[in-house]
């Protein structure tokens, strides 16, 4: 009983892992734009599909994993070109229909490319399980964690350590008076497309290994992304982290013990309490904005 | 006035039917019960101001409602009509305690997550048929009369009919005014003595009657329901469909339904033959383009262009 629960809470923070990426990318635009990218799953789907797809063709695993990660910035790069900044004097309900529209754009989209089979990629480097107190992970899994430690550590030291980052954070925390010193809100815009976009293609790449490819996964990635930003507060980084960890462990704990069919289920029912209860995340500060 | 839109809308269906084959009616009756749906999706989303992003959950609460009763009671689709239509307001009732208080991004959010997990719930609960759903479920009949594809084209507009003309006298109520009012602004409505958050329930559990009465008719003359059916894709058809018909216009949910039950049809037809391989819900990538497209160019909808070329 208690190894099992054990292995599910190893399983759970693999996935948390990813979940915590598309999170990142979640909070990122929502800082920069004010913007809830309801297309964020489909980055990963993008990112996932075609490092499996040039893999399959024969290409060595690293270079197709580099091309996938720049297809995805290319595509969050258009998604901001040609759908956002056209209507950036609407107001919030239609954006929020824009990018659901760039949703199922994006998702029918792989359907035309890829088709409805999955596909599979090789995990980066070969071995065997690894073992953490008696539970087992897939190697790949050391990627996973590696890739979740190189992208919060790059964001931490950009945000904290760079003259862009701290204008990135000035144009956050006030837009006109940023603007009036010159720093250029609709550039960091477009950039905080492209780099979340990016982060989700990254993630889709690692996790193709574990759970293989499929055309609609980014609908359940983008939404289990979106449960932990919500966790997290979605303005905080560091909360996009927490929130992946916490429902990865929650969802494959509480679908391991019960039945994996409701894990999508206690994700959102998860999601839904902490919009009520608790609408700061977990790490928020009460009452930011009304 | 929208009552006598829905009359002639009738008519011209009733009189339709004789000459379209069953195919086409079929079609018909999808345009008549997902303009339902729209309907009232447009009093919550177009007058009220809000957002779901969840609507079909509520169109297959009806559908499962109404077969569950007809295959394991035997009830006539009559009941499960208003049992359905009830149940879905009472769902909505609940649910309007989470999701109202938010707003906007957060409140999108919610709808589509509380769709999504009734849709789990559809398919994990093995008692409505699990993934499998209900197969083989009555017909609608009058005395000894079984309804044929014809019968429900005609029971789908008069349902619409009568959707219409309720929906237009809401609108033009002090009901329809205060919602507008919320629309504009939660904080001034308030101010002026409309109770936000009472009137928006009243919408949501609305809207969940319209969705309701309309899936309960569609489980009957599909005859046969899964939860894949009553999917996120499905509420993004709603939104779609709201859009393009102009979210805050009454007929304009008719004309949305209307064009995109007709793309959908003319994709599936017309792609294949360009691409052999599509496959699926492709359609999905041009809906989402066109939502885009819509709402940059032409955010009001169609009706909007009309109602401009009158005036002019």
């Amino acid at each position: 009983m208690i190894e099992s629960i054990w292995q599910y809470i190893l399983a759970g923070v693999v996935v948390g892992a990813i979940y915590a990426l598309i999170a990142a990318g979640f909070v990122l635009i929502y800082q920069v734009t004010g913007l809830i990218n309801f297309a964020q799953g489909e980055f990963a789907m993008i990112g996932a599909m075609t490092a499996a797809s040039l893999a399959t063709a024969g290409m060595p695993v690293f270079e197709a994993a580099a091309i996938a990660v720049a297809a995805a910035a290319l595509t969050g790069a258009l998604c901001y070109v040609l759908a956002i900044r056209p209507a950036r004097a609407a107001t919030g309900v239609t954006l929020i229909f824009i990018t659901l529209g760039l949703d199922v754009a994006l998702r029918g989209l792989g359907l035309f490319v890829w088709g409805t089979n999955p596909l599979s990629l090789d995990p980066f480097t070969g071995g065997s399980a690894i073992t953490v107190f008696g539970g087992k992970l897939p190697p790949q899994a050391m990627w996973v964690l590696l890739t979740d430690v190189a992208v919060f550590g790059a964001l931490y030291l950009f945000f904290r350590h760079t003259y862009a980052g701290t204008a990135v954070r000035a144009a956050v925390a006030n837009p006109p008076i940023a603007s009036t010193f010159g720093i250029p809100l609709r550039t960091f815009a477009f950039w905080s497309f492209v780099v979340a976009a990016a982060i989700g293609g990254l993630g889709g790449v690692v996790i193709a290994p574990i759970t293989s490819a499929t055309y609609d996964m980014g609908l359940t990635f983008g939404l289990a992304g979106f449960v932990a930003a919500v966790l997290g507060g979605l303005e905080s980084l560091p909360g996009a982290l927490l929130g992946g960890f916490v429902l990865g462990i929650v969802t494959k704990v509480a679908g391991g013990l019960f039945s994996t069919g409701w894990e999508e289920a206690v994700g959102f029912v998860i999601l839904v309490l902490v919009l009520v209860l608790r609408p700061q995340g977990l790490l928020g500060r009460a009452v930011r904005r009304a | 006035m929208y009552g006598r839109i829905g009359l002639v809308l009738l008519a011209l269906v009733a009189a339709l039917v004789w000459f379209l084959p069953s195919y086409y009616t079929g079609l018909l009756t999808q345009i008549g019960l997902y303009a339902l749906v729209t309907i009232g999706l447009n009093l919550f989303m177009g007058y009220a101001g809000q957002v779901s992003l969840g609507q079909a959950a509520f169109f297959g609460i009806g559908a499962y409602t109404s077969a569950a009763l007809a295959v394991k009671l035997g009830l006539t689709p009559w009941a499960g009509m208003v049992a359905g239509a009830i149940l879905a307001a009472v769902a909505a009732y609940v649910l309007s305690f989470v999701a109202l208080r938010l707003r906007e991004n957060l409140l999108a959010l919610a709808t589509l997550a509380l769709g999504i997990v009734i849709n789990v719930v559809f398919n994990q609960w093995e008692f409505i048929g699990g993934s499998s759903g209900f197969k083989d479920i009555p017909g609608f009949a009058l005395g000894s009369y079984t309804f044929d594809q014809r019968a429900y084209a005609i029971l789908a507009w008069a349902l619409l009919a009568v959707g219409l003309w309720f929906a237009g006298n809401v609108v033009r109520s002090g009901f329809g005014r205060a919602l507008i009012a919320i629309s504009a602004g939660e904080l001034g409505a308030q101010a002026l003595g409309v109770s936000a958050e009472r009137l928006k329930r009243q919408t949501f559990v609305l809207s969940a009657v319209y969705a309701g009465v309309a899936g309960a008719v569609y489980a009957s003359q599909a005859s046969y329901i899964d939860p894949s059916g009553f999917d996120f894709l499905l509420s993004v058809n709603f939104v779609l469909m709201s859009v393009i018909g102009g979210i805050r216009s009454l007929s304009g949910a008719v004309i949305g339904a209307a064009v995109v039950v007709a793309l959908r049809q003319l994709l599936q037809t017309t792609v294949p033959l360009v691409l052999p391989s599509a496959r699926g819900d492709f359609q999905s990538f041009f809906f989402g383009i066109i939502l885009i497209a819509m709402l940059i160019y032409l955010p009001r909808g169609i009706t909007s262009r009309m109602s401009e070329a009158r005036r002019a």
